[in-house]
Parts: structure tokens; C-alpha cells; sequence
């Protein structure tokens, strides 16, 4: 009886919270869209992103925040930055039209090589990976519990074939999708760098020969990090080390 | 490693004071109190700029707890020496005297006075009297007295041989040192004053020694390159140069004798001199005016040339122009003209290596490495610049030419591109007709958790076990199922076992409503039915004969025997004479109990 009590008072006092820090969140948004429409955009960027950190400290994100936030950093021709929030929106609404409007847009403003994702892989990323999961574990529970009741009720199994065979497939197409999402978001790292004139370096320190310069707001794949810099590569088969200051760290390809 | 040296000699300093004082102290505690003494001394009163001043700070009686210091004097340096202590014993009194020695150079003749010092001695202060140094403008020799050889060593400088320098010209010194033959040896050589008003004084580097003959003697000369660059116009002077050095000359009562056998035998007196030099002047001009478009300063002569690569690129590929300059003059001063206003380029900062090819690093090259990047396609060329620089012999500018360069520039990600990367973006993520990016976002929307994915969440993982768990579950209790259903002794024996346990209770009811007939009617069932399932044949079929026939045969315990026959006969009389009480009847149930409950063990 004392430990429900107990749980209860937690669970309260845990939503209490969440609905705090939700109310900040919302407050700094929309001081942040006031800087916004007044065409502060400096001070509409820095306010977004108080918001990001509130939002992230309380274990929360919002595409809408990271959206406006690469707005702002836009309109600051800070596209590297503008591509990476927008990135971070899409990674929460991959099928938000908006976002991916605005991202493409950005994209276009970029110059020199960029790594960008194919087309195939833009269909596996039309669901969040955690939306992945839950279709995949939806339809190996149907699939099963189908099974089951095969077992229980042998008189419903003609019945069933059909369903259970469609409950199979989307089972393992569900879970070849989430393979692919899975093996994109946890083996592969993509980095935008966020400032110009960056020299890309044949080794990890300042003094090593420059390889090549990418431009502001192109995207790279992470190959390999050493202390402060990591090696990324533009793509076309480029390949040097950058200084992690000037790149934003993105999941996924 | 110098400075491990330093370090160690620092300590030991420390280490040799610490101990006089300690020695000094316990010796002046045994003996009869005595007021102790301060005073400072100078081994000299006057000296020559170069040369330097013993200073000595003694304490007689006592001594002060660390190393004194000096209060700083404008125009000399004094650096500390170290310590040494004395110490007599005479008629059982005890005297010590610690000394601190001190090296006394000046920086430019004057006369000096070094105050009293106040220095707190065993809580006492003590003051010492002020001190006079005057420091004399050395004087070279004079020109007859160097023809005439009469000088054992003497030192000149010979400045190049023009009229006058432009500012930021390098150029070169000479210093020579000139040793007579009679000198056997010679060492430590230091130079101790070097007077350059108007120059930047770089490396001094010593070259090969010659030997030349200056009257009627022979000289070893030993030639010293200083390396000057002139930093302002006007009358620059340079010198006197001073000079210290000990040098060996052939002792007084070896002067005669045998040559041969002298160089063996003699061992010579050493002698510490001081060499000074003349004061020397030249003119220094301003650069003159209207300098071309690429001068950047660079005052010489130097050579040019330039290298480029790639020259097949993309639009944003870096292109690295190497551009080296070899030539003398200072070329730490040398830079590149302003390439960030070529059109259609982006331009990075410029690094640059320099590399000196004599010792003094007056020539050398300097090697530029400018990251160019063309922006566009149109770019066919690297336009041509120009370097220029100030040749100071010929009086004039020099302009270093370079023509445009030939490259070509590919549309950007035109080149072979793997299939992951692409200039434009996928199709289904930006709308063709979008002009500029859509405003932002009114409403926040929900809040969505940053945690692990679901995927990686042990919970989620856990959960996924519970349709798997339910079709494990279902699938053995159909395995169970289908076996009973293709057993038909099991299934027998299942339908026995529930109805004696449905038959038991009945048994108990029949026996507390006193119902006798009941009662044994279904005890007889009962009977039938159990001892059928053991012996596999027909409930019906089931007699007291087949309990004598069946389970006789079968080594059946005896009482269970008995008890059976018990049950059968009692179900027999029962039917003569059913009225029996209800506890004679509990009796009956509580005995089938006991032997149905043997029964299972029975194997037909």
C-alpha cells in the first residue's frame, strides 16, 4: 500500500515537471517567433535554441523548434547550421512536408560536393525508427498471437491462413525496413559543416596538407574521429580530417 | 640542457650558502658574543664599457638568512655569483666571515654609485657605506700602433663598402679579431658590447680562420659575420664593439732556449684582454617613392617561381599555388600580393616555409602555399600577378611577372560521383516551384522523449517474449491435448480418476443423509469402474470373483485384496439389508478411500 502511494506521488510529481518544462519550452518558442517576425533573427536563432536546450534538458524534443531554428540560422545565411537543424527536425517528422521543403531548399544553396542520401534511402526514411519498431513489433505480435490461436482453435486455422500469411509478410518487411533504419542510424554518422572557408586536412592536426575545402552547409560522412577532429569524406571520394567545432553531428546517413 | 645546468648550479648555490650559514651559526653560538660587521667592496673603481666589476658583500659575525639583494641600477647589471665563507679558530675564538660575490657590467659608460644596502643580520641592521664605479668609453687602438705590430691582439670591423643602405636592407658586418703569433693559445672569447643604433642585429656566425702578415709580424685573424638589417633612415652608427677573451702568451723565463723545445716545455702565462673596436657610421635612405602595384615591401633581389595543381578540378575544388622566391634579403619580410579580389575565386590565408641556405639567413627561399578555389565553371585561368621588390644595388624597383595560368573547371559534382552523392537533393524532399524557405511554425506541436530508441530499450525487447511465451503455451497444451486424444486408456483413466473424486463426496453426502441404498449403489459403481480402468476390461464385467481371479494373479498386497472383498460383500449384504447408520456408512466411505486410493498402483 505505501509503495503504490509512493509511486503515485512520483509519478505525480514526474508530470508535474514534465508539464513545467513543457510550459517553458512553449514560452521561449514563442518569444523566439516574436524575434522571428520582427526580423531579429540573430536574437530568433539564440532564443530557439535556449528552447532546443530546455526541450533537451527535460528529455524532449520538437521538430517545430528545431524547424523555426533553422529558419533563423537561414535568414543568417548560416546554411550549414540551417541544414543541420532542419536535419534534426526531420529526424522527429520525416514526413513532414514543410521540413523537407525547406531542407531541400537549403540543400540547393549549397555549392561543391555533398553526400546525400539516396533514393531508396529516403523511402526507408519516411518512418521515424522508432515508428519502424513499433510496426514491425505490431505485426510480429498479430503474426504470432495468429499462431496461437491456430493452436488453441485448430478448427480456425483454414480461416486464419490467409491473415497469418499477411501478418508473416509484413512482418518481414517491417523488420527489413527497421534493419536498414537501424543499421543507417547506429553505423553511419553524417556531419554539416556549419562555417566556410574549412580546409579539410590530409591527418588530425593544423599543419598537416590540405586535401580538400568544403563548402558551408555540405554534408559529410564520418569515417573515423581522433581526439578533436574527425575524418569524414564529401562523398566523390574525398577524404581528410576536420576539427569537430566546425561540424553539427547528425545520426544516420 | 642549459637549463639543467642553470637549475643545478642555481641549487648548489643554494644548497652552499644554506650550509656556510648553518656552519657559521652553530660556530658563532659556542663562542663569546661579538656584534657582527657589514661590508661592501669593489675589486675595482673604474672600468671600460665591456669590461666587468667584482662586487663583494661580506659579513663578518654573521650573515644574513638568504642571498642579498640588490636594489637595480640604471646602466648596470649585477648578477649574483655565489657565496664563500672562511672561518678561524685562534685562542679558542670562533670568527666566520661569509662573502656574497657579485659581477658588476655596465651597459654604457658613466659614472655609477652603488648605495648603501641595509641587510637585516640576526635581527640586527646593518648598513653598508655607498660605492663609485666609473665605466671609461674603451678606445681602440690606434692605427699606427696596429701597423707597427705592437699590439698582441687588437679587433676591427668592416662594414660593406657603400655609400649608404635603404631601409630594410640586410646586409653583413665583419668582425675580426686579429691574435699575433706570439699568442699560443686563446678562449673564452665573449662578446660583451654590441652598439648597432639603427640596426637589427641577427645571427653572428665565425668564419674560417687566416692568417696575415701586418708589419713585420704575422696574424691569426678570426673573422665573426654579424648580420644587419637597417630599420631606419638617417646616420646609423655601429660600435664600439667590445670584446673579452683570455688569451696565452709565452711566459717570461721561457723566452730563450730552443724553439723546438720551447712549444713543449713552455707553459705560458694567460692573460685576460679586453679588444675594442672604432665606432663606425653609414647613411640610411627612405625607399624611393611610387613603388609598383605588387611591391609588398620585399627589399633585395630575388627570383621567382610558381607551380599550380590541380589544374583538372571541380567548382569549389582547392587549387594549391606554390609560389617560391629564392634571392637574398629579408625574407621573413617578403609576402604575397592581395589575391581575394580575383573574381571567381575564394582565396584562403596564405602559409609560408622559409628556408636559409647560408648561416647568417640573409639568402634563402620562401615558399608560399595559397589555396585558391575557383567558384564556377567559367574560370579557365589563374590570373597572371605580378611580385615586385627593391633592389638595392641596382637603385631600383624589380617587377617579378607571372602569366595566367591555364585550368580547367569542371561543374561542380560533375565528376565521377558515387551514387550516395549528389548537388541536388532527392525529389521527394523539395517542392520544384519553392522560391524560399517556408515560414517558420506557429504551434510547437508535442514534445517528443530524446531517449534511446525503442529498439535498444530493454523493456521493449523484454516485451516482444509475450507473443512468444503465448505461442509456446498454446502450442503444448495442444501437444497435450492431441496425446490424450489418441490414448484412450489415459483418457479412461482420466475419466476414473474424476469419478471417484466426484464419487468420494458423493459417498459422504449419501452417508450423512443415512441414505444406505444410495450409498452402496454407488460404492459398487465406484468399485466397478476403478478396478475395470486397472484391468483394463469392462466396468460391467467387474465381480468379487474377478477381485479373487484378477489381482490374485497379479501380486496385489493382501489387505488390499481384503479390502476389496470387504467392500464387494458389504455392497452385496446391502442389498438384503440396506438400513445401516450414517456412522457404519462413513466407516464404509473412509475404507473405499483407503483402498482407491492403493488402487493406481495396480498395473494390469
Amino acid at each position: 500500500m505505501n509503495t503504490r502511494f509512493l509511486l503515485m506521488i512520483l509519478a505525480l510529481m514526474a508530470g508535474t515537471l514534465g508539464s513545467h518544462a513543457g510550459a517553458d519550452v512553449a514560452g521561449d518558442f514563442a518569444a523566439a517567433n516574436k524575434l522571428y517576425a520582427e526580423g531579429k533573427f540573430a536574437d530568433a536563432a539564440n532564443a530557439y535554441e535556449r528552447a532546443i536546450q530546455s526541450a533537451g534538458s527535460a528529455g524532449t524534443a520538437s521538430a517545430a523548434l528545431y524547424f523555426n531554428a533553422g529558419n533563423a540560422e537561414f535568414k543568417l545565411g548560416h546554411l550549414g547550421r540551417a541544414i543541420a537543424a532542419y536535419r534534426h527536425a526531420a529526424l522527429l517528422t520525416p514526413r513532414d512536408s514543410e521540413v523537407l521543403g525547406n531542407l531541400g531548399f537549403a540543400r540547393n544553396q549549397v555549392q561543391g560536393a555533398t553526400v546525400r542520401p539516396a533514393v531508396w534511402q529516403g523511402w526507408f526514411g519516411v518512418l521515424t525508427l522508432n515508428e519502424g519498431t513499433l510496426v514491425t513489433a505490431g505485426a510480429l505480435w498479430v503474426w504470432l498471437l495468429l499462431l496461437t490461436l491456430r493452436q488453441l482453435r485448430p478448427a480456425l486455422v483454414s480461416r486464419l491462413r490467409g491473415l497469418t500469411l499477411a501478418a508473416l509478410v509484413a512482418f518481414v518487411l517491417g523488420g527489413t525496413v527497421l534493419a536498414v533504419q537501424a543499421t543507417s542510424r547506429f553505423a553511419t554518422q553524417t556531419a554539416v559543416v556549419i562555417t566556410g572557408n574549412v580546409l579539410a586536412r590530409s591527418g588530425p592536426f593544423d599543419d598537416a596538407q590540405t586535401v580538400f575545402s568544403p563548402h558551408d552547409g555540405a554534408e559529410l560522412t564520418v569515417l573515423d574521429r581522433h581526439d578533436d577532429w574527425l575524418q569524414v569524406t564529401d562523398g566523390s571520394g574525398k577524404i581528410g580530417w576536420l576539427p569537430r567545432k566546425v561540424l553539427d553531428l547528425l545520426p544516420g546517413a | 640542457m642549459n637549463l639543467n645546468m642553470r637549475g643545478w648550479t642555481s641549487g648548489w648555490r643554494r644548497w652552499h650558502a644554506a650550509g656556510c650559514a648553518l656552519v657559521a651559526g652553530i660556530l658563532l653560538a659556542g663562542q663569546t658574543a661579538s656584534a657582527a660587521t657589514f661590508t661592501t667592496s669593489l675589486d675595482r673603481e673604474a672600468m671600460e664599457l665591456g669590461e666587468s666589476a667584482t662586487l663583494d658583500l661580506t659579513f663578518e659575525g654573521g650573515g644574513p638568512s638568504g642571498t642579498p639583494t640588490l636594489p637595480n641600477i640604471p646602466g648596470l647589471n649585477i648578477s649574483y655569483v655565489g657565496p664563500s665563507s672562511q672561518f678561524s679558530f685562534v685562542n679558542g675564538q670562533t670568527s666566520s666571515t661569509v662573502t656574497h660575490h657579485f659581477t658588476v657590467t655596465a651597459s654604457r659608460p658613466g659614472v655609477y654609485t652603488i648605495p648603501g644596502l641595509s641587510i637585516d643580520v640576526d635581527g640586527t641592521t646593518l648598513s653598508s657605506q655607498p660605492l663609485k664605479l666609473t665605466v671609461a668609453q674603451p678606445q681602440a687602438p690606434s692605427a699606427a700602433s696596429i701597423n707597427s705590430g705592437s699590439q698582441v691582439a687588437f679587433a676591427k670591423v668592416i662594414l660593406p663598402n657603400k655609400d649608404h643602405l635603404y631601409v630594410g636592407e640586410v646586409t653583413s658586418a665583419e668582425l675580426e679579431i686579429w691574435l699575433r703569433d706570439d699568442v699560443q693559445n686563446f678562449g673564452n672569447l665573449q662578446l660583451t658590447a654590441l652598439p648597432a643604433d639603427g640596426f637589427n642585429v641577427g645571427k653572428l656566425t665565425e668564419r674560417p680562420r687566416h692568417r696575415t702578415q701586418l708589419g713585420n709580424r704575422v696574424y691569426t685573424v678570426i673573422p665573426v659575420s654579424i648580420a644587419l638589417t637597417t630599420i631606419k633612415t638617417g646616420t646609423l652608427t655601429f660600435g664600439p664593439l667590445t670584446a673579452q677573451m683570455v688569451i696565452v702568451l709565452p711566459g717570461a723565463n721561457n723566452q730563450g732556449g730552443d724553439p723546438f723545445f720551447r712549444q713543449f716545455f713552455n707553459q705560458g702565462e694567460q692573460k685576460q684582454i679586453t679588444l675594442t673596436t672604432d665606432t663606425y657610421s653609414i647613411t640610411a635612405l627612405h625607399l624611393p617613392g611610387n613603388p609598383p602595384a605588387g611591391f609588398t615591401g620585399a627589399v633585395g633581389h630575388f627570383s621567382m617561381q610558381v607551380s599550380e595543381g590541380p589544374t583538372n578540378v571541380s567548382a569549389g575544388d582547392p587549387i594549391t599555388l606554390h609560389v617560391r622566391l629564392e634571392g637574398r634579403g629579408a625574407l621573413d619580410a617578403v609576402s604575397l600580393p592581395d589575391f581575394s579580389n580575383w573574381n571567381g575565386f575564394k582565396t584562403y590565408p596564405a602559409t609560408a616555409k622559409t628556408e636559409y641556405t647560408d648561416p647568417q639567413g640573409l639568402e634563402g627561399a620562401k615558399t608560399f602555399e595559397q589555396i585558391i578555389a575557383p567558384q564556377n565553371p567559367d574560370v579557365r585561368e589563374i590570373p597572371a600577378f605580378a611580385l615586385s621588390y627593391f633592389d638595392p644595388d641596382l637603385n631600383q624597383y624589380q617587377t617579378l611577372a607571372q602569366p595566367a595560368l591555364a585550368i580547367t573547371v569542371h561543374p561542380s559534382g560533375a565528376a565521377a560521383v558515387p551514387s550516395i552523392a549528389a548537388t541536388k537533393p532527392a525529389t521527394s524532399e523539395a517542392p520544384a516551384a519553392q522560391s524560399d524557405i517556408l515560414p517558420v511554425k506557429q504551434e510547437l506541436g508535442a514534445l517528443r522523449p530524446t531517449g534511446a530508441p525503442l529498439l535498444v530499450q530493454p523493456f521493449f525487447l523484454a516485451l516482444q517474449g509475450v507473443p512468444v511465451l503465448a505461442l509456446v503455451a498454446a502450442f503444448i497444451w495442444r501437444r497435450r491435448a492431441d496425446s490424450l486424444a489418441n490414448n484412450p486408456r489415459l483418457r479412461r483413466q482420466r475419466a476414473v480418476a474424476q469419478l471417484v473424486q466426484t464419487g468420494l463426496g458423493d459417498l459422504r453426502k449419501f452417508a450423512s443423509e443415512n441414505n444406505s441404498e444410495q450409498f452402496f449403489a454407488t460404492l459398487f459403481r465406484l468399485l466397478q469402474e476403478q478396478l475395470g480402468e486397472r484391468l483394463d476390461c469392462p466396468a460391467s464385467a467387474i465381480t468379487e470373483s474377478v477381485v479373487d481371479e484378477r489381482l490374485g494373479a497379479l501380486s496385489v498386497p493382501a489387505d488390499i485384496i481384503n479390502g476389496l472383498r470387504e467392500l464387494f460383500q458389504l455392497c452385496n449384504q446391502a442389498r438384503y439389508a440396506p438400513v445401516r447408520d450414517a456412522q457404519e456408512l462413513a466407516a464404509v466411505a473412509a475404507k473405499f478411500e483407503n483402498v482407491s486410493r492403493a488402487l493406481p498402483a495396480i498395473k494390469a
